[in-house]
C-alpha cells in the first residue's frame, strides 16, 4: 500500500464530502420556501435574525454569495441555531447528543465482528451438518430483523417482564459516584447494546461464512493441507487472512445501515444520542438540526469507508495504486 | 545401485560428498568429473549450505520404516470420486515403486488419473474421492491404514508436492519466504528466525536472490514463483518430491531452466522424484522411469530409454508418433482417434480397446494382466504370459482399425537422443 | 438459460411454456425457494383482498374494543391504544407494507438497470459520471439520505397532495426509496453489461448495422432481464426493511398503518414499557417474515436463473 494510494483515497473521500455539503445546500437553500425554514425560529430575537439573514446573505443571489456563504460557515462550524433547542448552536446540540451514539454503536459494531467473523469463520470451516444449518438459519433470521423489532421483545422480556435491566434512557437521575455512575449507564446499556449487536452479527456472520467456503477451494489450501499442517492453523493462517478481505469491504458498506439502525435502536430504548434527537428534530421540523445531523453523520460514514479502504489496503498486498 | 542418501547427510567433508554423489545417482563421466572439478561458485555454496541443512537435520527415518523396504511402493491402488452422476474409477489398479535416488515420470492424457495418484499418496484428495483399496507402502508402512493425523507425521517430510499453477498454490497475503519458513517452522519445530534463514537458503539453491525472498507470490513470474514451489517442497528434507505438471503453465524457455534445476537437485541432493506430465520431452529429459498411464490404469512402464526407443504398448507408440521427431524423415503427426472412457462406467477388458488399431476379440473381454520382462512391464493381450516381450501375435485389422491403416509396431524406431 | 434469451441475440420468447415449468420446477426443489415462495404466497393473498379476511380497516371511529387488551376469543391478537382490533391492522397492514415495497421497488429497478445499461454500454466519460454518482448514494444509507429528503419533499410537495390515491406521506416514501437505493442494482447490472459487451465483440455479425439503442433492447436486455429479476426480488426485501423502519422512525402515515407504523404506535403508547407483547409480535414477525422469505426466494432466483461455474453449496 503505498502513500498514493491512501492520499487517492482521502482525495476521494473529500470530493464526497464536498458533494453532502452541495447536498446540503440544494436541500436547506434552492428548495421553494428555504430561507424561511433557516432562519425561521421563534427562540432568536429578530435583530439576530436579521444579523443572521445579512450573514448568509439570504437576500443575496444563490449563486455565488450564498453558496459560499453556505460552505464557509459550514466549515467554521456555524451550522445555525436549534428551532427546538431553544437557539442553541445546532453544532453544540449534536456533539451532546453524539457521546452516547458513539458509545453504542462502537460497542455494538466491536462486539458484532468479533463475533460474527468467529461464528462464520467456524460454520463455513467445518463439514456442515445440523449446527451449521441451525446457526446459518438463526443468522438468516436475525439479518432479516431490524433493530427495533430485536429491541422491543427484549424490553417485553427482560425489562418489564423480570425486570433485570431498566426499560429505557441511558441514566437514572440522582447524584451517584464516578462509579456508581458507571455501573448504572453499564446497567442501562446492556439491552441496546445486545440489540445492536444481534442485529449485526446475523450479517456477518452469513458472509463471512459465504466468504470462507469460497476460500476453501483456493489451490493454496490444498497445499497447506499437503504440508501437513492442523487443520486449525491452515483456518487460522491460510484461510482467515484471505477470507477477511471481502468482509472488510463489506463491513465498510454495512456502516451506513450500522448507523440507520442505531436511530431506531435508540428510539426503542429512549437512548439519548443522534438517533433520538434526530425524531425529535423530525417531528419539530428543526431544519438547521436536522442538517446539522445529517453532515455529521454522512461525513463520519465517509470517513470510515476511508479507514476501510486504508485497513484493506494494508490487508491485501496484491493492492498497489 | 541404491546408495542411502541419508549417508550423505551425515558427511561433510566435501570430497566424501563428491564421492558419494558419483555412486549414488550413476551419473555419466562427464558430469561426475565436472562436480569434482568445478570452481566453487555461489551455486556451489548454496547446494552446500542446503546439504548442511540436511546433515544437522541428520534426516532420520520414520520410527515405524522398516529397513531394507523400498522407499515407495504402491501396490493396486483404486481411488473412486463419488458424483451426482455415478462414481469415477479415477485410479483403478495402479502398481509402481520407486528407488531412492530414482527419478519417475507418470505420463499420460489429462484424466488419466496421473495427479490423482500423486494425490492419493499423502491423501490430499477432495472430499468426495475415496481410496477404495491398494496399498501405498512408504518405507514399508503402507500409508493407505493411517488416519487422517497419523497421515500428517508423512506430508512434507517424507513426501512433497510441487503443484502446477503456482499463481494459485501460493497464498497471495503472506510473503514467498514466509511460506517456505512455515513447515520448517511448524513441522521441524525450529525457532522462527532459523527457519527463515533456512528458507533463504533455500531461495538461493533454486534461483532466487535473497532480495526478493521478501516479496508477495504476485510480485514474482511465473518461472520464479515455481522456483519457490520448489524450494517450500524441499523444507523440509523430504525423501520423494512429486512434480505435478511442474511446468506446465510456463513457456519453454523457464520451462528448460525449471527442468533443469530439478535435474541438479535431484543429482545434488540425492532426491527421488515423481514427475506427472503429459508432455513427453519433460520425461525424456529428466527421468530413469517411466510409466505411461491410460484411463484410470497402467499401460506401460520401464525404463527411459526401452520405452523410448521400443514402445510396446500401442498406445505408448501412438503417443510416441504423435510426438514430432526432428531427426525423423517427414511424417504426418498421428491422431488418435476417439476419446479417453467415461470412467464413470468403463469398457469391461482394456479401456484403451475401443481406440486401440490392433484389438482383438479378448481385448474388450479381459482385462489385460501386466507381463514383466527385464526392465518393462506391459499390460497388453499383444504381450501374453510367458512371452518374452516380442509380439507373439500379428494383429489383423479390425472394424475400428479399418479406418486407420495398419502400421506395423517398426522394431527400430529411428534412435532418439535419450540421456543414459 | 433463462426465461428469455439463452443466446446472444434476440431474445426467444417461444418454447417460454416449456422452459417455464422447468424453472417453476427448479425453484420449488430447492428448500430456500420453496419456503420463499410459501410464505410470499401467503402474504400476497391476504394483500391482494384484505377486506375479504377480515373486514374494513379500523379506524379510530370504528374501532370497537377496550385499549390494549391481550388476545382474547373475539380479538385474537389483541387491541391497541384505541381500543382497534390489532388482527384487523396487521392484515390491512400486509397490503400497505407490500405495496409501498412494489412501488419503491419498480423505481429503483428502473433507475437502477437504466443507469447500469447505460453505465455499461456505452461507457467513458458517461461511465465514470454515473459511477461516481452511484458511488455517492452507496456511501451514504438510505436511510440517512431519508431523514433528509422526505420531510424537505413533504414540505415542497404539501401534505395534503395525492397522486393516484396515494397520499403524499406515503408517496414520499417510495420516492425517497427509489431515489436512494438504485446503486448497487446498477452496480451489479453494469458489471453484466460489461461482460456482454465482451461477448458481443466475438457475435459482432449479428450486430452490425444497428443502432445503440436497438443493440440495448434486443441484446442486450434479454441478457440481463434474468438478473433483474433476482436483483428485483432482493430488492423488495430491503424496501420492506426500509419502509418498516422509516414508518418507525415516524415518517409514515397514521392513517395508513403498514407494519412500521403500527411499531411507531406501539412504541409511542409505550407497549414495550407496559409489556404489551400482543401489540408488538404480530407486525414484527410479518416483517421478519416477508423480508426473509423474499432473502430465500432472491436468493434461489439468483442462483436458477444465474447459474455460475463452481458453485459449490
Amino acid at each position: 500500500m503505498t502513500a498514493r494510494y491512501i492520499l487517492r483515497k482521502f482525495a476521494q473521500a473529500i470530493v464526497t464530502v464536498i458533494a453532502i455539503v452541495l447536498l446540503n445546500f440544494v436541500l436547506f437553500r434552492m428548495m421553494p420556501g428555504s430561507p424561511e425554514r433557516a432562519t425561521k425560529n421563534p427562540h432568536l430575537t429578530p435583530e439576530f435574525v436579521a444579523a443572521e439573514r445579512a450573514k448568509w446573505g439570504l437576500d443575496k443571489p444563490l449563486f455565488p454569495n450564498q453558496l459560499v456563504a453556505f460552505i464557509g460557515s459550514t466549515a467554521t462550524g456555524d451550522l445555525g441555531y436549534s428551532i427546538k433547542y431553544r437557539g442553541q448552536p445546532v453544532t453544540e446540540v449534536v456533539m451532546n447528543a453524539a457521546g452516547p451514539t458513539v458509545l453504542l454503536i462502537g460497542l455494538g459494531e466491536a462486539l458484532a465482528i468479533v463475533v460474527g467473523l468467529w461464528l462464520g469463520a467456524r460454520s463455513g470451516w467445518g463439514r456442515g451438518g445440523a449446527m451449521d444449518r441451525i446457526g446459518n438459519a438463526f443468522s438468516l433470521i436475525f439479518y432479516s430483523m431490524p433493530y427495533f423489532v430485536i429491541g422491543m421483545p427484549l424490553i417485553i422480556i427482560f425489562a418489564a417482564g423480570l425486570h433485570w435491566f431498566p426499560t429505557s434512557g441511558m441514566t437514572t437521575p440522582g447524584d451517584k459516584t464516578v462509579v456508581a455512575a458507571i455501573v448504572d449507564i453499564a446497567r442501562h446499556l446492556v439491552l441496546p447494546l445486545t440489540a445492536v449487536t444481534l442485529g449485526l452479527v446475523g450479517a456477518y456472520s452469513i458472509l463471512m461464512r459465504s466468504s470462507i467456503i469460497d476460500t476453501r477451494s483456493e489451490d493454496y489450501i490444498t497445499t497447506a493441507r499437503a504440508k501437513g499442517l492442523p487443520n486449525g492453523r491452515i483456518l487460522r493462517s491460510h484461510a482467515f487472512p484471505n477470507a477477511l478481505l471481502p468482509m472488510v469491504t463489506l463491513i465498510a458498506i454495512n456502516l451506513g445501515y450500522v448507523v440507520a439502525g442505531a436511530i431506531t435502536a435508540e428510539i426503542v430504548f429512549n437512548w439519548p444520542g443522534l438517533g433520538l434527537l434526530t425524531v425529535q428534530a423530525l417531528d419539530a421540523r428543526d431544519y438547521p438540526l436536522l442538517q446539522g445531523i445529517f453532515l455529521l453523520i454522512a461525513v463520519c460514514v465517509v470517513f470510515a469507508n476511508f479507514a476501510a479502504d486504508i485497513v484493506y489496503g494494508y490487508l491485501d498486498p496484491r493492492v498497489r495504486f | 545401485m541404491s546408495v542411502d542418501p541419508r549417508d550423505l547427510a551425515r558427511s561433510t567433508d566435501e570430497a566424501l560428498v563428491d564421492a558419494r554423489l558419483q555412486d549414488a545417482t550413476a551419473v555419466p563421466e562427464s558430469s561426475a568429473a565436472d562436480v569434482a572439478t568445478a570452481k566453487r561458485s555461489r551455486r556451489e555454496r548454496a547446494i552446500e549450505a542446503a546439504l548442511q541443512i540436511r546433515g544437522r537435520r541428520q534426516w532420520a527415518p520414520p520410527k515405524q520404516a522398516k529397513p531394507g523396504a523400498p522407499l515407495l511402493e504402491v501396490r493396486d491402488l483404486k481411488t473412486y470420486f463419488r458424483l451426482e452422476s455415478g462414481t469415477v474409477r479415477a485410479v483403478d489398479g495402479v502398481s509402481f515403486q520407486l528407488d531412492y535416488g530414482e527419478a519417475l515420470g507418470i505420463v499420460g492424457e489429462s484424466g488419466c488419473g496421473k495427479t490423482t495418484t500423486a494425490l492419493s499418496l499423502v491423501q490430499i484428495l477432495p472430499p468426495n474421492a475415496r481410496i477404495v483399496g491398494g496399498e501405498v507402502n512408504l518405507m514399508g508402512i503402507d500409508l493407505v491404514k493411517k488416519t487422517e493425523n497419523q497421515l500428517r507425521r508423512y506430508r512434507w517430510r517424507e513426501i512433497s508436492i510441487v503443484f502446477q499453477g503456482a499463481m494459485n498454490a501460493l497464498n497471495p497475503v503472506q510473503r514467498v519466504v514466509d511460506q517456505i519458513a512455515e513447515p520448517i517452522e511448524q513441522r521441524l519445530g525450529e525457532p522462527k528466525a532459523t527457519a527463515r534463514a533456512k528458507a533463504r537458503a533455500l531461495l538461493e539453491v533454486v534461483g532466487i536472490p535473497k532480495q526478493r525472498g521478501a516479496a508477495y507470490p504476485h510480485e514474482l513470474s511465473g518461472g520464479m514463483r515455481q522456483r519457490a514451489m520448489i524450494a517450500m517442497a524441499l523444507a523440509c528434507d523430504p525423501a520423494i518430491v512429486i512434480g505435478d505438471e511442474p511446468t506446465t503453465a510456463l513457456d519453454v524457455m523457464v520451462q528448460a531452466q525449471i527442468l533443469e534445476l530439478l535435474e541438479r537437485l535431484r543429482r545434488d541432493l540425492g532426491l527421488s522424484l515423481i514427475l506427472i506430465t503429459h508432455d513427453l520431452s519433460v520425461v525424456a529429459e529428466t527421468c530413469d522411469r517411466a510409466l505411461v498411464m491410460y484411463a484410470g490404469r497402467v499401460a506401460e512402464e520401464g525404463a527411459i530409454g526401452e520405452i523410448f526407443r521400443r514402445p510396446r504398448h500401442p498406445y505408448t507408440q501412438k503417443l510416441l508418433s504423435s510426438f514430432p521427431n526432428i531427426r525423423a524423415d517427414r511424417r504426418t503427426l498421428e491422431v488418435i482417434p476417439g476419446s479417453p472412457p467415461d470412467l464413470r462406467a468403463p469398457p469391461p477388458g482394456c479401456r484403451f480397446a475401443p481406440r486401440c488399431t490392433f484389438a482383438m476379440a479378448v481385448c474388450s473381454e479381459v482385462v489385460p494382466p501386466e507381463i514383466t520382462f527385464g526392465d518393462v512391464r506391459v499390460a497388453c493381450h499383444l504381450y501374453p504370459p510367458g512371452s518374452d516381450g516380442a509380439q507373439v501375435t500379428v494383429p489383423r485389422p479390425n472394424a475400428i482399425g479399418a479406418s486407420v491403416p495398419l502400421v506395423e509396431p517398426p522394431p527400430d524406431l529411428p534412435p532418439m537422443e535419450v540421456p543414459a | 438459460m433463462g426465461l428469455a434469451g439463452t443466446e446472444l441475440g434476440a431474445g426467444r420468447w417461444s418454447g417460454t411454456g416449456r422452459r417455464a415449468r422447468d424453472f417453476a420446477a427448479r425453484l420449488l426443489g430447492r428448500s430456500d425457494g420453496l419456503v420463499g415462495v410459501v410464505i410470499l404466497g401467503f402474504f400476497t393473498l391476504l394483500a391482494l383482498s384484505p377486506s375479504l379476511f377480515v373486514g374494513p380497516l379500523q379506524t379510530v371511529l370504528s374501532a370497537t374494543g377496550t385499549p390494549l387488551e391481550p388476545p382474547t376469543s373475539t380479538y385474537p391478537f389483541g387491541t391497541d391504544e384505541l381500543g382497534r382490533d390489532l388482527l384487523n391492522l396487521t392484515v390491512h397492514g400486509a397490503r400497505i407494507s407490500m405495496l409501498i415495497g412494489l412501488m419503491a421497488t419498480l423505481i429503483t429497478i428502473v433507475i437502477g438497470s437504466v443507469v447500469g445499461i447505460v453505465a455499461g454500454f456505452v461507457g467513458g466519460a458517461v461511465d465514470n459520471a454515473l459511477m461516481r454518482l452511484s458511488d455517492f448514494f452507496l456511501v451514504l444509507p438510505t436511510i440517512v439520505l431519508a431523514l433528509i429528503l422526505a420531510p424537505i419533499i413533504l414540505d415542497v410537495i404539501g401534505p395534503q397532495a395525492e397522486f393516484l390515491g396515494i397520499r403524499a406521506t406515503l408517496l414520499v416514501i417510495v420516492i425517497v426509496i427509489g431515489l436512494t437505493s438504485w446503486a448497487t442494482t446498477a452496480r451489479i447490472i453494469r458489471s453484466q453489461v460489461l461482460s456482454l459487451k465482451e461477448r458481443m465483440f466475438v457475435d459482432r455479425a449479428r450486430v452490425i448495422g444497428s443502432g445503440p439503442g436497438r443493440i440495448m433492447r434486443r441484446h442486450i436486455l434479454p441478457n440481463v432481464v434474468n438478473l433483474i429479476v433476482a436483483q428485483a426480488v432482493l430488492t423488495f426485501a430491503t424496501a420492506v426493511f426500509t419502509e418498516t423502519t422509516l414508518a418507525f422512525i415516524g415518517l409514515g402515515d397514521p392513517a395508513a398503518p403498514s407494519w412500521g407504523q403500527i411499531l411507531n404506535n406501539a412504541q409511542s403508547a409505550g407497549a414495550p414499557g407496559l409489556g404489551a407483547w400482543w401489540y408488538i409480535v404480530p407486525p414484527a414477525v410479518s416483517v421478519v417474515l416477508v423480508v426473509l422469505s423474499f432473502t430465500l426466494l432472491g436468493n434461489a432466483l439468483d442462483d436458477v436463473l444465474n447459474p455460475k461455474t463452481g458453485q459449490r453449496r
